[in-house]
């Protein structure tokens, strides 16, 4: 049975007012956009969703409006990960209460947890819930602390939900031992990669990605899935390198960019929340000179 | 300058005799070896060569001895890293002179030196040898210190005219992706080679050679994996990437010493390390030998010379 968590699945940012305070109403129009544009997931919110400078409660309500403005069109995914796992498991409780199709939860923050630690967080998160669960595996950013594919075979082969990986550790090597030991155990089993690095992921068993760039060119995050998964190499390898620009524009400042591009595509939604900053008006004038240079302002949808 | 594609690199092992010494002879038996099962260049002495535990004299004397035991069969690469500038830009000279068909070199050993010194340490070096492509060896878990970036390499490309790729060992795909979306459009032949056997992603994103220290041990199975990815057949190489993988993973933490007992397994004897690296201990290469058996591509290669 093929996974339904797949293709260049799209991760919403989170829109705010002036105030900073939330914007359901933008929020209800940043989904709708990418389920027309053809995100073949949602899932929020992620850290380009500024999910930590959320509180529990934003996030709950959002998390709700996510499930029902999207109505099964395609399925959702929650990001649960807190500082606190308390909250994470409060958050996966909600999910499943609300009717989401899964939930995603990275390693404990901060704590650079050993591997015993980070097996049993993921056995307490996936026996609490009913819901698919995907990992997230991150070392890079957060200090080397990485579901290796030992422990990923012990958790798929004691836990019947835990059935993918957003897997950020962009390394070869470290992806094909994971592709091999997961894809072995669980054929179906949902390899994702973190960013649109689905170039050197397809040829190894990747199946999609989490998108910070559907907001801006849901075409090419589509042409790039779609040639990858025809192994069309020769025409995929420009469209990675285009997508790679893109992603330099954004990951300055991230997501406060990103949030900045969507103003200059014509969707606007407010300002990044503290510690982090907003794109001031030159910043956005040079990610729109930017975007005209890549061609997205003529091949990428502009406004709702 | 022509460029020059290096294709699938064998990077032979050194051999020494029981009292260290270099063993010429028995290097030609090697480099003969690699010839005949279908490497299209040699590198050497790579790190897996000990590079580091040769003398500035060995070093010369290992280059200038393979050039001349390929008689021009196959292009050979002379690695001139070292950690001070001058002194590897002076074995780049003779690398010119004996007439190597490019030069790769690695960050300075032990210093870490701020990206100015960085880029300028590769560029004495590579104008050292102008005649010849120059290759940088970015090996970050063997040198942790030192980080190659995309930014750097564009400089280089301005500033040294036979700058030709990255030999890359990092197996990062931000590094490796930044560097194929931004270097060929400074300079349309630049190269990225994968410095390790795991081709698949990198060929994804655009690398068109390979320097394979396995290669002696599984010449069948590299030569497959690499024509393959040469071909774009990805999802096809995938099956021949996890093979070399699963060799990679029994031969890795051993290092140099895994490589030359895994050598002697298929009936290649290339001697043992040279101090300070120790042989692998009889349960080592008890438990190296019974996993080489558990591999099927690897019962299908060929044992002896």
């Amino acid at each position: 049975m093929q996974n339904k968590f797949r293709g260049v699945m799209q991760s919403p940012v989170t829109p705010l007012k002036d105030d900073y305070s939330l914007d359901l109403a933008t929020f209800e129009r940043v989904l709708d956009f990418h389920v027309r544009t053809g995100a073949p997931a949602i899932s929020w919110p992620h850290h380009k969703g500024e999910s930590l400078n959320l509180t529990i409660a934003e996030r709950k309500l959002f998390a709700e409006a996510a499930v029902s403005v999207v109505a099964g069109r395609v399925p959702v995914t929650i990001h649960v990960s807190a500082l606190a796992v308390e909250d994470t498991m409060e958050l996966a409780r909600h999910a499943e209460t609300i009717g989401a199709d899964g939930i995603l939860a990275i390693t404990p923050y901060f704590w650079t947890p050993t591997r015993e630690a980070i097996h049993d967080y993921f056995v307490h998160l996936c026996t609490s819930t009913d819901l698919p669960v995907l990992s997230y595996n991150s070392p890079s950013y957060l200090a080397g602390v990485e579901i290796t594919g030992e422990l990923m075979a012990r958790l798929i082969g004691r836990l019947p939900n835990f059935i993918g990986v957003k897997e950020a550790s962009f390394n070869s090597e470290k992806f094909l031992e994971i592709s091999r030991i997961a894809l072995g155990l669980r054929p179906d089993f949902a390899l994702l990669t973190g960013v649109e690095f689905l170039l050197p992921s397809v040829p190894l068993g990747g199946v999609g990605s989490y998108s910070a760039a559907g907001s801006i060119c849901p075409n090419l995050c589509a042409e790039l899935f779609d040639t990858c998964m025809a192994g069309e190499w020769a025409r995929a390898r420009p469209l990675q390198y285009k997508m790679t620009r893109l992603w330099h524009l954004f990951r300055d400042q991230y997501p406060s960019s990103l949030k900045g591009g969507m103003a200059v595509m014509g969707r606007p939604v407010g300002p990044t929340r503290p510690p982090l900053p907003t794109a001031t008006p030159e910043r956005q004038a040079y990610i729109q000179k930017e975007l005209e240079d890549l061609g997205i302002l003529d091949t990428e949808p502009h406004g709702w | 300058m022509p460029t020059f594609q290096p294709g699938l690199v064998h990077t032979p092992l050194t051999p020494f005799t029981h009292e260290h010494r270099i063993d010429l002879a028995w290097l030609g038996k090697i480099i003969d070896f690699h010839i005949a099962n279908a490497a299209d260049s040699l590198a050497l002495p790579m790190h897996v060569g000990e590079s580091v535990s040769l003398s500035d004299g060995e070093k010369r004397e290992v280059i200038a001895f393979a050039i001349k035991q390929a008689e021009g069969r196959l292009p050979v690469i002379a690695h001139v890293s070292d950690a001070g500038s001058e002194i590897a830009a002076a074995l780049a000279r003779h690398a010119q002179e004996a007439g190597a068909a490019a030069i790769v070199t690695t960050t300075p050993y032990y210093w870490t030196p701020p990206p100015a010194m960085l880029l300028e340490h590769f560029f004495r070096i590579g104008a050292a040898a102008p005649r010849l492509p120059f290759f940088i060896y970015y090996t970050p878990e063997e040198m942790p210190g030192t980080k190659i970036t995309a930014e750097l390499c564009l400089k280089l490309i301005e500033q040294l005219p036979n700058f030709a790729g990255v030999v890359d060992l990092s197996l990062d795909w931000q590094f490796t992706i930044e560097l194929m979306t931004y270097a060929p459009r400074a300079r349309r032949d630049f190269q990225l080679l994968s410095g390790t056997e795991h081709m698949v992603s990198a060929r994804a994103i655009g690398a068109t050679g390979l320097f394979s220290p396995l290669a002696g041990v599984a010449p069948k199975l590299v030569r497959r994996l690499y024509d393959l990815c040469r071909k774009d057949a990805l999802f096809e190489a995938r099956e021949a990437q996890e093979e070399v993988a699963a060799l990679r993973h029994s031969i890795k933490p051993g290092g140099v010493a895994s490589l030359k007992a895994a050598m002697r397994e298929m009936g290649r004897d290339c001697g043992l390390p040279r101090p300070p690296l120790q042989p692998l201990d009889e349960t080592g290469i008890e438990k190296l030998a019974a996993a080489l058996r558990t591999m099927t591509a690897i019962r299908a290669e060929r044992r002896g010379w």
